[in-house]
């Protein structure tokens, strides 16, 4: 395999896809494939070579790489364009208020004690009654 | 009198217990045969043994193999049939 080869891929999900190959044959058999496959390493075996060799650098860049294929292929490709991420929103948990501590009931029991016996004390207002008018 | 068609082994038998303690027979459809290579006829791999209404629920990605000819065509095939294709466009 020669660096520029053009080549078809057999397998995977990129099968019966165009690529070239920009890298010599590393170990177990692998090589670094670009084009209208997705950029990554590819076994040999899995790659059916075809007659034409493009004249590409070692490593040469995805951009390079679109550009030749256009220009010599007459193939454009498509690239996928990535969503920026958004940031999901954090959930927060919520804040226990603590409950405003409750006055001791004795106390207030006391006090309407207090308040009754006071009532009891009081002597009861005698209300004189206003004579009729005679007629 | 049981159902005529019920009769017949068409459908699978299946014994479902319900809720109240019983067991119930339950008549079932039969899972279809398994996919298989329309040039081979080997096995297809990758592709569940489903009724229509079942297979419908499965994502997509669990249905047929994600490269071309998935589904239709066993691995072997599709890289002989592949290379045939490249070698011919060559020529």
């Amino acid at each position: 395999m020669k660096i520029g080869q053009l080549c078809i891929k057999i397998s995977g999900r990129d099968a019966g896809k165009k690529c070239v190959v920009l890298t010599g044959v590393e170990k177990n058999n692998l090589v670094l494939v670009d084009g209208e496959t997705r950029r990554r390493k590819c076994n040999i075996a899995h790659l059916e070579p075809l007659s034409k060799v493009l004249p590409f650098k070692e490593n040469a860049s995805h951009k390079e790489v679109v550009d030749l294929f256009k220009k010599e292929l007459k193939i454009t490709i498509k690239e996928k364009k990535s969503k920026p991420k958004k940031e999901r929103p954090k959930r927060t948990r919520k804040q226990k208020v603590k409950p405003e501590p409750k006055k001791p009931k004795k106390e207030k029991k006391a006090k309407q004690k207090t308040a009754s016996a006071e009532i009891k004390k009081k002597p009861k207002e005698s209300v004189e009654k206003a004579p009729k008018p005679k007629k | 009198m049981v159902q005529g068609s019920r009769k017949s082994r068409t459908l699978r038998r299946a014994h479902r217990r319900t809720p109240g303690g019983k067991t119930v027979l339950c008549f079932k459809r039969r899972n279809p045969n398994s996919a298989k290579c329309s040039r081979c006829g080997a096995k297809l791999s990758g592709i569940p043994r489903k009724i229509p209404l079942k297979f419908k629920n499965i994502p997509k990605t669990k249905r047929n193999p994600a490269r071309p000819y998935g589904g239709n065509l066993c691995s072997k095939c599709t890289r002989q049939v592949l290379i045939e294709k490249a070698r011919s466009e060559e020529e």
